[in-house]
This record gives C-alpha cells, sequence and structure tokens, in this order.
C-alpha cells in the first residue's frame, strides 16, 4: 500500500512520518506539478511546482503529474512531442535538485473522447523519451465506456474509486466522494479492462457551502470539528448537514447566516464498504498496489495505520 | 492618470501624446534619445517619436523629469515585471542594490515638491519589493514602513500619496497583518475612481478576528462606512446596507449597494438558464423587498429618490403593485429634475407599471399612452438618445403585455400592430385588415403612434401574401400580388425546374445559371406553362417541369429562397427553424406529387411513366417526415428530440418495382438510390 502526496510544499510532519513508517509504506506517489493551458501565452505551462522542504529520508517516490483535459483541447497536434519532452526534463530536474531517484511515472488527465489521441500520443512520446514505468489514472467512465473513451498506452493503470457523484446543493444526493450505488453503474466490466489496475481509494473529507439552492464552494479545510463549533454552526435535521448561524470570516472564506454546509467525509465504515464493493469485481490474484489519496490533508485522528492495512487486506 | 499628472506639471505645455509615449511606451534608450535630441546632442529623431525641442519649457524641469523618467524606467525590472510560469526555473526578481542608492541620493536631493514625492513612491515600492520575501521582518525593522512613516505627513494626501499607501498595505498582507492591510486598502479606496479598482481586488479578510480589528481601526463614521461598503461589494450588500443605514444613512457608499441588490435580484428571477424562479430567488425577492422598503420608507438616505425607485421597482417585481405604485408616487416629488437619465428611468419604471396595472385598454387609455409611446419609440429610432439608458427590455415586455391585452379584448389588429406575430398572417382577412390600418387616409393620433411599432409596410405584406398564393397553386393571383409588393424577390439559387434522383443542393447550387431568375420569374414560367399545358401542349414535359418547380420551392427542394421574406422570416436548414404557423405549407409536396402523376398520365414511354413515378414517390417520402414535423406539440421542438418516423417503403416503390422493372431508368435509380436499392433487395 501506500500514499498520495498532493500539497505544493512537501514537508511530511511527524505524525505523517509515522503513519508511513507504521504502514511500512515503501513508495509514495508526490505530485510534482501541474500543466495547465495558460491562455495569455497560449501554451501549457507548469503551476504549481513542488518546494521540497524536507530534509529527513523519505520512501521511495514516484512523480505524479496532473494535466488539465484543456490542455489538451487547446494544444496543437504538433505541440504534444514538445511537451512530452519539457514536461519529463522537467521532472527529471527537480528529482536531481533532490538527489532522487524514481523508476516510474505516473500521469493524472481526466480525458475525453475529443482529447484521446492527443493525450495518448503525449503518453508515447513521454515514454519514449523518459523511459521510465508509465503510469495514467483511470476514472470510472473511463473503465465502463473503455471501447470509447479508448485505454491509454501505459504499463498501469490506477483505478480512482472517487469522486463519483456531482456537487450538488440538493440535499438528497449522496456522497459525492464514494456512494455504492453509483459506483456499482460502473464496476460491471472492470474485470475485462485492457490494463492491469492499481487501486486509489480516498481519505479525505470536504464540505459544500450552500447558499440560496447553489453550491457556492467546496472547502476541504472545514471539517466536522469546524462545523461543530456551536458558536458558528448548528446541526440540522438531517445528518452531516450543518447551518451557519452568523456572519463570518475564516481562512479567507465569508460565511454568511443561513448557509448550509454539506459534510462529505469518508471515515473507516465508508472505505471498509468501498473496498468490499471493488474488491469483490477484481481477480484476486492479481498483484496490485493500493494508494490512499492523500497524506497531505490526512486526517490522523480518524486514520490509524491498522485501519490501512486492514482496508488494504481486501484487496 | 499619470499623464494627466504631468501635464499638469508642465502646466499643460508638453502635450499628452508626447508624455503618453514617454511615460508608457518609451524604452530607456528612448526616452534618451528624445533627452538628447532636446540638448542639441542628436540632430533628428525617427518618426513617431516626440519632438520637442521647439518648445519652450523650462529646461530645469525638463531635465529632472528625463533623469526621473530613466530612474522609474530602471525600477521596471523588479516592479513591472509580469511573471509567468514557465518550464525553465523562474528567474528571481531582485531589486538591484544600486538602485536603492541612486533612489536615495535624488531623493535628498531634490527639492521639487511633485518630484520629490515621487521619488518617495519609488524608494517605498522598493522597500517593498526588496522586502517581499521576507516573512520574518517586523514592523520597525522594515525600510518600507519606515521610509513611508517618516514622510508621510510631508506630502498632500493625492494620488501617489494613496499609491504608496498602497505598497505598505500590500506589505501587511505578505507579512499576515489582515486586519491593517485591508484597513489601509479601504483608504485607498475611498480616495478616487482610480484607486477603487486596484484596492477593491486586494481587500481580503482572513479570520473573523481581523475583520473586527480592522473596524476598530476605522476613525471616523466615514471609515467604517467604507469598511462595510467594501464587505458589501464582496460578500453580503444586503449586511453592509444596513450596517451603514446605522452608520450614516447619508453615506454615499449606500448607492453601490443598493444598484448591486437590484441587479442581483432581477438576475436571480430572470436568469436565461432557468426557466422560472426558484424558490430560493423568490425568497431573496422577498427579503431585498422588505429591506430596500424599509430603509426608503424614511426617506432620510442623500438620495432618498434613489431608493424609493428602487423599493418600487423592487416591489414591482415582488407583483406588489400597490406598494410600487406609492414609492413611485414619493419618488416623483423627489427628483432632481434637471437629470435627464434619473428622469428617464423613473419614466420607464413609471410606464411599466402603468401597463402591468391596466385591465382594458379604452379610448381614454389610448390617449394616455400616445405621449410614454411616442417617447419610446423616439429613443427606439435613435431620434432621441438618453446616455447609459437602457430601455429595450422594459420597452418590450410593456409592449407584449399590451398585446396580450389587446388579444384578450379581441382586437387582433392592434395586438399585431404593437407586436407582429406569425399566427396573424394564417389568416388573408386578417392581413388585407392590416393593410386597410396601413392604407387608412384619416389615422387617428393613437394609430399613428402605434403604427410606429409595426415593423412591416404595404409591400411587405403584398409579398407575402403572393408567396401564399404561390404555394395554393393559384399563380396568376400571386403574380399579380406581387407586382403589388414592387418587387421580383430574391435570385434563385439553382434551376427549380431541374430535378434529379437524389436531391443534391450544393450540386445544383454550383451550376451556373445562364441567366439570373428571380421569384418573378419563377412565377412567370410556371404561368407560361400552365398556359401551354391548357392547350395541350407537351403536356407530359410541362407537367414534369411544373412538378420539379414546386418541389424546388418547398423545403425539400433546390430554391429554398423562394420562401425568404420579412414576415415568414425562416432561417436555418431544417424543418424546426420554419415557424409552426407555416411550416405545413413550406414542407408540403402535394403539388409537386400531383404534377408528377400529370406528368406520368400524359407520358408516352415506360421509361418517362418511369420516371415520373420515381419522383412521385420522393414526394410521397417526404410528406411521411412532415407529418413528424407538423405535429403541433413539436411546434417549438427542435431537430434532436423529434423523432422521425418515416415511410420507407410507399405505394410508388411497390408500382415502380412492379410496373416498371425492366426500364432503364429503374437501373439508374437502383444505382443513385440507397432507399430504393434496398426496398429492391427486400421484397
Amino acid at each position: 500500500m501506500s500514499f498520495y502526496y498532493w500539497k505544493q510544499n512537501f514537508q511530511l510532519s511527524k505524525g505523517q512520518s509515522d503513519i508511513l513508517a507504521e504502514t511500512n509504506g515503501q513508495k509514495l506517489y508526490v505530485r510534482f506539478f501541474d500543466i495547465k493551458w495558460n491562455t495569455k501565452a497560449q501554451k501549457p505551462y507548469p503551476e504549481a511546482i513542488i518546494n521540497f522542504r524536507h530534509n529527513s529520508a523519505v520512501p521511495a517516490i514516484t512523480p505524479v503529474v496532473f494535466i488539465t483535459n484543456q490542455t489538451f483541447e487547446k494544444l496543437s497536434q504538433q505541440g504534444v512531442d514538445s511537451l512530452a519532452i519539457k514536461c519529463n526534463e522537467l521532472l527529471k530536474n527537480l528529482a536531481l535538485k533532490q538527489k532522487l531517484h524514481y523508476k516510474a511515472v505516473q500521469i493524472d488527465c481526466d480525458w475525453t473522447v475529443g482529447t484521446k489521441d492527443k493525450y495518448f500520443n503525449f503518453l508515447h512520446s513521454f515514454k519514449a523519451h523518459s523511459k521510465k514505468t508509465l503510469e495514467a489514472t483511470i476514472r470510472l467512465h473511463q473503465v465502463k465506456y473503455q471501447f470509447k473513451t479508448g485505454v491509454p498506452p501505459v504499463d498501469r493503470g490506477v483505478l480512482m474509486f472517487y469522486n463519483m457523484g456531482k456537487l450538488s446543493a440538493d440535499l438528497e444526493e449522496p456522497n459525492s466522494i464514494y456512494n455504492a450505488n453509483t459506483a456499482e453503474k460502473y464496476l460491471g466490466s472492470l474485470n475485462n479492462y485492457l490494463l492491469p489496475l492499481d487501486i486509489a481509494l480516498p481519505v479525505f473529507s470536504w464540505a459544500l457551502q450552500i447558499r440560496a439552492n447553489q453550491v457556492i464552494q467546496v472547502y476541504g479545510k472545514i471539517g466536522r470539528a469546524e462545523l461543530s463549533n456551536t458558536q458558528n454552526f448548528s446541526p440540522t435535521a438531517q445528518k452531516d448537514l450543518y447551518k451557519a448561524i452568523r456572519n463570518f470570516f475564516t481562512g479567507g472564506i465569508y460565511i454568511k447566516a443561513g448557509d448550509l454546509f454539506k459534510l462529505e467525509e469518508t471515515d473507516k465504515a465508508l472505505l471498509e464498504q468501498a473496498a468490499v464493493q471493488l474488491a469483490a469485481h477484481l481477480n484476486k490474484n492479481e498483484k496490485r498496489t493500493i494508494i490512499y489519496y492523500e497524506l497531505g490533508n490526512l486526517n490522523l485522528s480518524a486514520f490509524k495505520a491498522k485501519d490501512f492495512e486492514e482496508i488494504s487486506a481486501y484487496f | 492618470m499619470i499623464v494627466n499628472e504631468w501635464y499638469g506639471y508642465f502646466n499643460s505645455k508638453l502635450d499628452k501624446n508626447s508624455l503618453e509615449y514617454l511615460l508608457t511606451t518609451a524604452t530607456t534608450k528612448g526616452i534618451d534619445s528624445v533627452h538628447k535630441h532636446i540638448k542639441g546632442k542628436i540632430a533628428a529623431l525617427p518618426n513617431g517619436m516626440p519632438q520637442l525641442k521647439s518648445l519652450k519649457l523650462d529646461r530645469k524641469k525638463l531635465d529632472a523629469f528625463f533623469d526621473y523618467l530613466l530612474l522609474a524606467k530602471s525600477t521596471e525590472v523588479f516592479a513591472a515585471t509580469d511573471i509567468t510560469h514557465s518550464w525553465e526555473p523562474q528567474p528571481q526578481v531582485n531589486t538591484p542594490a544600486a538602485l536603492e542608492e541612486q533612489i536615495l541620493k535624488h531623493f535628498k536631493k531634490t527639492k521639487d515638491p511633485f518630484l520629490k514625492q515621487r521619488l518617495w513612491f519609488q524608494l517605498v515600492r522598493y522597500y517593498y519589493f526588496m522586502e517581499r520575501g521576507d516573512e520574518a521582518i517586523s514592523a520597525d525593522a522594515s525600510k518600507t514602513l519606515n521610509t513611508f512613516n517618516a514622510y508621510k505627513n510631508a506630502f498632500q494626501q493625492n494620488m501617489i500619496y494613496h499609491r504608496t499607501l498602497g505598497y505598505v498595505a500590500g506589505w501587511y498582507y505578505k507579512n499576515k497583518n489582515y486586519a491593517m492591510s485591508n484597513y489601509l486598502n479601504s483608504l485607498c479606496y475611498n480616495y478616487s475612481m482610480e484607486a477603487k479598482i486596484p484596492a477593491e481586488w486586494s481587500f481580503r479578510p482572513q479570520e473573523e478576528a481581523d475583520w473586527i480589528r480592522t473596524l476598530q481601526m476605522a476613525k471616523t463614521t466615514a471609515e467604517k462606512a467604507t469598511l462595510w461598503h467594501l464587505l458589501g461589494i464582496h460578500y453580503d450588500p444586503q449586511r453592509a446596507i444596513q450596517e451603514i443605514v446605522q452608520l450614516d444613512a447619508k453615506s454615499e457608499k449606500l448607492d453601490l449597494l443598493l444598484a448591486r441588490i437590484v441587479n442581483k435580484t432581477e438576475y436571480g428571477l430572470d436568469n436565461f438558464y432557468q426557466s422560472a424562479p426558484d424558490s430560493a430567488a423568490k425568497q431573496s425577492l422577498k427579503q431585498n423587498t422588505a429591506l430596500v422598503s424599509s430603509i426608503a420608507l424614511k426617506n432620510n438616505t442623500a438620495k432618498p429618490y434613489f431608493w424609493n425607485l428602487a423599493a418600487g421597482y423592487l416591489n414591482f417585481m415582488n407583483q406588489d403593485y400597490t406598494a410600487a405604485r406609492s414609492f413611485y408616487n414619493t419618488a416623483r416629488k423627489q427628483l432632481p429634475k434637471d437629470d435627464k437619465l434619473v428622469m428617464a428611468q423613473y419614466k420607464i419604471l413609471d410606464w411599466t407599471l402603468y401597463v402591468k396595472e391596466l385591465k382594458k385598454i379604452d379610448a381614454k387609455t389610448e390617449a394616455q399612452m400616445i405621449e410614454p409611446l411616442n417617447w419610446f419609440a423616439n429613443l427606439k429610432e435613435g431620434k432621441d438618445t438618453i446616455n447609459s439608458l437602457r430601455f429595450y427590455k422594459a420597452l418590450d415586455q410593456s409592449i407584449s403585455n399590451l398585446a396580450e391585452l389587446y388579444k384578450k379584448q379581441g382586437d387582433v389588429i392592434k395586438a399585431n400592430a404593437f407586436k407582429s406575430y406569425f399566427q396573424f398572417y394564417a389568416d388573408n382577412n386578417k392581413i388585407e385588415q392590416m393593410k386597410a390600418l396601413l392604407q387608412k387616409q384619416d389615422k387617428s393620433t393613437f394609430e399613428q403612434t402605434m403604427l410606429r411599432y409595426y415593423p412591416f409596410n404595404m409591400h411587405d405584406l403584398s409579398y407575402h401574401q403572393s408567396q401564399v398564393l404561390t404555394y395554393q397553386d393559384k399563380i396568376d393571383e400571386a403574380i399579380v400580388m406581387m407586382n403589388k409588393s414592387e418587387s421580383g424577390g430574391f435570385i434563385m439559387p439553382a434551376n427549380p425546374f431541374n430535378i434529379r434522383i437524389n436531391d443534391c443542393h450544393d450540386c445544383d447550387h454550383e451550376n451556373k445559371q445562364a441567366k439570373d431568375m428571380y421569384a418573378i420569374d419563377v412565377l412567370k414560367t410556371i404561368q407560361n406553362i400552365k398556359a401551354e399545358i391548357k392547350q395541350g401542349k407537351n403536356v407530359y414535359k410541362n407537367a414534369y417541369l411544373l412538378a420539379n418547380a414546386f418541389y424546388n420551392v418547398s423545403f425539400y427542394g433546390n430554391s429554398r429562397t423562394f420562401y425568404q421574406g420579412k414576415v415568414m422570416q425562416v432561417e436555418g436548414n431544417t424543418p424546426f427553424e420554419i415557424p409552426g404557423t407555416f411550416r405545413t405549407m413550406l414542407l408540403s409536396n402535394k403539388i409537386a406529387e400531383k404534377y408528377y402523376l400529370v406528368a406520368a398520365n400524359a407520358a408516352k414511354t415506360k421509361e418517362q411513366k418511369a420516371r415520373c413515378t420515381f419522383m412521385a414517390s420522393k414526394c410521397e417520402r417526404n410528406e411521411s417526415y412532415n407529418r413528424a414535423y407538423n405535429k403541433p406539440e413539436n411546434a417549438n421542438e427542435n431537430y434532436w428530440n423529434v423523432d422521425i418516423e418515416p415511410v420507407f417503403f410507399g405505394k410508388y416503390f411497390s408500382i415502380l418495382k412492379s410496373q416498371y422493372g425492366d426500364t432503364q431508368f429503374y437501373e439508374e435509380a437502383i444505382k443513385e438510390c440507397g432507399y430504393f436499392r434496398s426496398y429492391d433487395d427486400k421484397y
């Protein structure tokens, strides 16, 4: 098993290092940078490049690069090769500075039918230039419609088993991070997927700020602890739904009296449910890495090392 | 802004174009050349560069200006360089150490307060960039703050003062003193129009405690009102308005927030993407109406008419017309009579409410409406303009309301005059009545006013009638009517008398016509052909040509241009873009089918008969498409959500196969037409 680390400043707290040590984590998937389309320059540029602020030993690292689908919508076919070269160079330089050696690279992109050709060309080209093992994230819809959306030319895929619902102001709408009913609709053809798959599972939570029947924002930094502060919020008759009882600022956000906060959490029970459901659709004889998303914002009071081992054991 | 400041400094003697060039676009070298040219060190300057040699300007002042310009230019590397992300490591933007010395030296030496204050600005900005990455620096040790504080009282509190203050606010933000940063930004915001946008962008409270401290820093009620105003535009206009009213009901900081509330309410109710306002929009309408009404009722703001108009309008949207009327009545007595825009705005609000309240229209109300209707018509036609006034939507809605009311009263002529609608033109009697009104010699004043809203004239209507007559196969009458319209119509893009096995409009349009054929020519040709048929001449060939023409002026043919016209307004390429009223008429191939059968009857050879039968089968199949297009429930649908259930194999296919299977045409049709081929395969 393993973790993602997605924050821009790479710095492990004691608790985070402990979890890594206790789970015998040999590997960490670290986001190195994002690639986005820069409308002003009309070119793809890297953004939020990682800052290593860590001196102590870290386990083996697999760099992850997130690329927006818009990048491939805008990029010309001719620009694909050069993007792959630049991306590889930047990864190499960032790793070199930290004296990091990596064997594999993971690319995260929610591609569509329209961007498939360019994205897959990019992967080909990147593989040729980097000569590393190449992995790509796979979303549920890409599994279900693999003949339409195509299977990326990589060595392994990582199934993202989260973000399956839509962010909705509708209070009846189930948890958008994971809910079994939605997941079930996509799992039928999982065993027939044409790539060996690792699994990414969610261990994050967020709160949807809802005002006048509209989702205004989604905040990872507002969790149960904040919403349980009765000076600011009161619980409602509905589970995990809180109402702001005064106007105030917090963390640069303005909260208005009457705003609703719909908390979407993953806890151990939910994670277990997800693991059981998913494992039933997977071939047990295959070896796979279970990657938890993500360590940088992990709620250390909700998850212990033992929990991760138990969950991973389902696969 | 800076151009104007320097323009004033040179007592308007240095023109704005030259200043604009020197201050904003010139490179260091360019600035230097212009200066050298003045000093006589360069004989000539390239075109486009300002020639300032002949100007009688104070040389000392001018030299100081150029010195300052060069210095300011050298700060752009750190102060005005846009750092974009890139694949290469980012160059560190540093403040060159020598530059500090240079700015300091100039600053100490300069006596002229205008220049000295600018050098102070340069210095503070330099220190801001120098200290930008230093998170640990204390306020006491900060050169940014110390330099600002040392001279803050030495100069006027003008624009450059507030620009300097903006950097101090930025320093506090970088050093996480959000309370102070936001307070200083509010002072900048309050200074001038130009300062508003950067200050407003920089106003970002983080925690509630910051915000409370910021409020405590405000020294006056006005400063406090500005802070609430900023909170209002960013986050919560309703709360801000209530707070500011408490502080000072006369504060001008209320105006923008009131406008914002009205705009937001309008947007919520009339969002293009949602068909009906949702419960949240209705609730916020109620809340905003109550809030604004309660303030308006006190009549104690600086612009009470503004509040009464807004309260009236919100009540209007909330469908409480009595309350709306009462607010407008109060506003009327408070209006600034010499403010053309406000008076016009009042007039629009008053008019839309008046129309909304009408239960029926009689001679008396018509008399009342003449003046406002003419006023709007003048605006609409550009005969009168009032800057910044938006009236189209209000006018459009009120005119629709009038038309509906007339319709309800059974007066469709007036309803149509105000708001022309397609269904009206389905009835020729009504068109004739409309024509009679247009031609009436002694129109009443109201009728004259009303007809300013009617989009068509006699010719447009005659042209339309001529088109309708054509689709009824009344060609003689159609020609008479088209002549009345004094138009021959458009040029046909292809020859409508030609036909092919598979329709291909593009192929037809590519074939260049020997002679331009206008709509009137099509009609006259049809007339001649019909005359020949009547005399029994070439019946097969003539009936076939006739059938082709009727096919081609329908939706399925190569000459759709025939049905273009002002009244029918058919745009686009699918039947769904034809208004429902005219759809059956323009889609129908029944007349074409009739003439193909006439041709088949008159045909001498089997080949000819086969050809006519095949063409009739095309008409038959198109008619089967039309069943879906013509369904009343599909009148307002589009291509994506209507199921078309065509008859693939109709009766003429079967006749063709059973009776003409041995013809050459049959072979040709099988080759060309996939549909027929599949029929042939199947049976």
